[in-house]
């Protein structure tokens, strides 16, 4: 089932198939090793807050804005 | 002339760390040529040569997109360098070879791999064969652990070999699949007849164009015509639609794909590794409601330090240049000269630097926070809060550093790599209330408002941290132009951090303080104290700033204000502690000062003082960190805001009767 990254909770994994968006968001994204192929974690999800993931033994905090545009295929 | 060597790397990866220890305490800090990027510079001596080590920006990629990633590209390109070393994280490979890929992609053929935090690796279970990665990539890697000081002389015997042209490599380039590699090779085909031949990688120039990145565009743009180019782009388009995606995108996740076969053949990772301290600690530290909580602790105890620490050396220091001051004066015979001396430069240039020491202390408290990985989660819990008044949650640290003092705010405005965010950010910087403000807030809500004291000085700061916000809401809405930046933000390993680096870091940046001091400040405080005694002594009522101040007199009136607060706060503008010194000259003591006002023009005089013009050596620090424009515009808008709340406040006060 693909959804965006904004709807994964906690403890979710899933791969990255697709990120929507423009040119700016897109790029920023990708050198951050985001990128459709990558496995992503959820590690935390606020309904107010950002969403912590982790990626490539890496982890970050993303918006909520930013992550509806990376769309994920749940594993 | 000095070989050149580069450092390159994503952020966060150490580079500072090997940049120290390569270049000891023999470093230099400015800023890269017309635009605001620290640009570190150092030497290392190694076997009896001398080379010219920089820094470059810590990114994450070489598109270009912001200006740390272009001023880093443009290095590259250039062949500005002898040998580039590119530091990796060990424990974040995949994502650290990206840059790798595209470096090596521009078709440089001295690059070193420096890959660092080796033993982080190793405690992760991940083991990586540094012979077969070597073979595989094609060049030079040499393993480190910079913190600990583990390989640092291989990696500089390695720089030596390289720059002596002793090491041959043979790097790997990405291969992406056939529909790309079909472009690339058209597209190399077409550029191989133009001058760009001689310049540039074909290859390398060939991918950007697939991507669309706007710089090559130009670039071939003016060597092809317009016709070919549109050719090429037709044809990129044409692609984009069979994989139904964007180029930029089929080529990054291809990137990816080919850096993971790679990495398969020369790392294995033995074990998944549990919950790690770092994420216990995050799932606290980022949390929107125990990470607020967190945050202003940390900062309270922050604050504390700085200012148990910082204030009795600022008032040592204040102290010291005065009777240095009265020391030196009956040493000079001339009068005139005596007063330039004694009261314009020492006088004015020492109020301001007996604020070092508060500087030096914010920074360093600064460094320490960043270095041990708290600046990220900080920056995560304000986000969301910041983000209503069109600021990234980044630019909560510069707004809270202004509280010690606007000069190192501003500075520190560096720190957020979007442009407009940065520009906002630093407007609006000078109205949060600095400490120099605060000694005439609690001078004023002391003398004038003994039972309300705290309550009055809260009202202040209350008032103007607002007033921060809301500009910067409009600000960021109407004035300054760009978009949203996309919220992503690594949040780094928790280390502890190096001494070295956090005092170095530090000492670079407040040095930068002083250096202003000796040059804007200094020239203001002589303007200022010429004013002052020119033509007769202050005090006497004849003299510029006197005359100066009765021409503002009706201004000054509106907001129920005389021509004696005119005055200060011209002075004020040296430093802000100046407003109660210079009624002090004009009045004689403070009883006929608390006897002159009514509390309701205190309470005025103290809101006008913390809002209008900010101080020299603020204005100094925006026009360095922008441009004259900024600046001008800082200082109008603070005057204009300060006018109004002054006008508003006065004569709502005096209609309910205070």
């Amino acid at each position: 089932m693909v959804v965006p990254l904004s709807e994964m909770g906690p403890g979710e994994r899933g791969i990255v198939v697709n990120i929507l968006g423009g040119h700016n968001a897109r790029q920023k994204l990708v050198s951050m090793g985001l990128t459709p192929g990558a496995t992503i974690q959820v590690l935390e999800s606020h309904p107010m807050g950002p969403i912590i993931i982790s990626v490539g033994g890496v982890r970050f905090a993303i918006g909520k804005g930013l992550a509806g545009k990376v769309m994920v295929r749940k594993l | 002339m000095m070989k050149v060597v580069a450092l390159a790397g994503n952020p966060n990866v150490g580079k500072t760390t090997i940049f120290n220890s390569l270049t000891g305490m023999r470093q230099h800090v400015g800023n890269w040529p017309g635009v605001t990027v620290e640009k570190k510079e150092g030497i290392l001596e190694y076997g009896g040569e001398k080379f010219l080590v920089i820094d470059l920006p810590g990114i994450y990629s070489l598109t270009a997109h912001s200006v740390d990633e272009l001023v880093a590209r443009d290095f590259l390109l250039k062949g500005s360098a002898d040998v580039v070393v590119n530091v990796v994280d060990a424990t974040a490979l995949m994502r650290n070879l990206f840059l790798t890929m595209e470096i090596l992609e521009m078709g440089l053929k001295n690059v070193i791999i420096a890959l660092n935090k080796i033993d982080l690796a190793e405690k992760r279970g991940i083991e990586i064969n540094v012979r077969r990665m070597e073979e595989l990539l094609g060049v030079p890697v040499v393993p480190l652990n910079a913190k600990g000081g583990v390989g640092l002389d291989q990696l500089k015997e390695a720089v030596s070999k390289m720059a002596a042209g002793e090491l041959r490599t043979n790097p790997v380039v990405p291969k992406y699949d056939g529909d790309v590699e079909r472009e690339i090779e058209h597209i190399t085909t077409v550029l191989r007849d133009t001058k760009l031949a001689d310049h540039y990688n074909l290859r390398w120039l060939a991918v950007k164009l697939l991507q669309r990145d706007d710089g090559v565009i130009k670039l071939v743009l003016r060597h092809l015509g317009k016709e070919k180019l549109d050719e090429i782009m037709g044809h990129i388009s044409e692609v984009e639609e069979r994989y139904k995606r964007a180029m930029d995108l089929i080529i990054a996740s291809q990137k990816y794909e080919f850096i993971d076969r790679l990495m398969h053949r020369f790392v294995r990772y033995s074990h998944e590794g549990g919950e790690t301290f770092s994420d216990q600690l995050d799932r606290f530290l980022t949390h929107p409601v125990y990470g607020l909580f967190a945050l202003f602790g940390v900062f309270y105890v922050i604050f504390k330090f700085v200012f148990a620490i910082g204030l009795p050396l600022q008032g040592m220091l204040d102290d010291g240049f005065v009777a240095f001051g009265q020391w030196l004066a009956p040493h000079i015979t001339n009068e005139a000269l005596r007063g330039l001396i004694v009261d314009g430069i020492i006088a004015g240039v020492g109020s301001v630097l007996s604020f070092f020491p508060l500087v030096f202390l914010l920074f360093l408290s600064m460094s320490i926070l960043e270095d041990v990985g708290y600046m990220a989660r900080a920056a995560v819990v304000m986000e969301r809060i910041m983000r209503k008044f069109g600021l990234p949650g980044k630019s909560f640290i510069p707004l809270v550093l202004a509280f010690g003092c606007n000069v190192p705010a501003v500075m520190s405005t560096r720190t957020l790599d979007d442009e407009r965010d940065r520009i906002v950010t630093m407007l609006v910087n000078p109205l949060v209330p600095c400490s120099a403000r605060l000694s005439v807030i609690s001078f004023l809500a002391g003398a004038f408002f003994a039972s309300n004291q705290a309550l009055v000085a809260v009202s202040i700061y209350a008032t103007a941290i607002l007033l921060a916000l809301v500009v910067a809401w409009i600000l960021s809405r109407f004035v300054v132009k760009g978009e949203e930046s996309p919220f992503i933000i690594e949040l780094p390993e928790y280390l502890i951090p190096s001494w070295r680096t956090v005092t170095l870091h530090s000492w670079e940046r407040s040095k930068e303080f002083i250096k202003k001091a000796g040059t804007i400040i200094l020239l203001g405080s002589i303007a200022i104290w010429y004013l002052s005694a020119y033509p007769v002594e202050i005090g006497t009522g004849g003299s510029y700033a006197e005359r100066l101040g009765t021409l503002f007199e009706p201004y000054m009136g509106l907001m129920g204000l005389d021509w004696k607060a005119a005055v200060s706060l011209l002075f004020g503008i040296i430093a802000k502690e100046n407003v109660i010194s210079t009624y002090g000259i004009i009045y004689g003591s403070v009883d006929e000062i608390v006897n002159a006002m009514t509390p309701l023009q205190a309470f005025v005089l103290a809101l006008v003082t913390t809002l209008y013009i900010p101080c020299i050596a603020t204005i100094g620090a925006i026009r360095a960190e922008s441009n004259w424009k900024w600046a001008a515009f800082t200082v109008i808008y603070m005057i204009a805001l300060a006018s109004i709340v002054g006008i508003l406040v006065w004569n709502v006060g005096t209609a309910l009767g205070y």
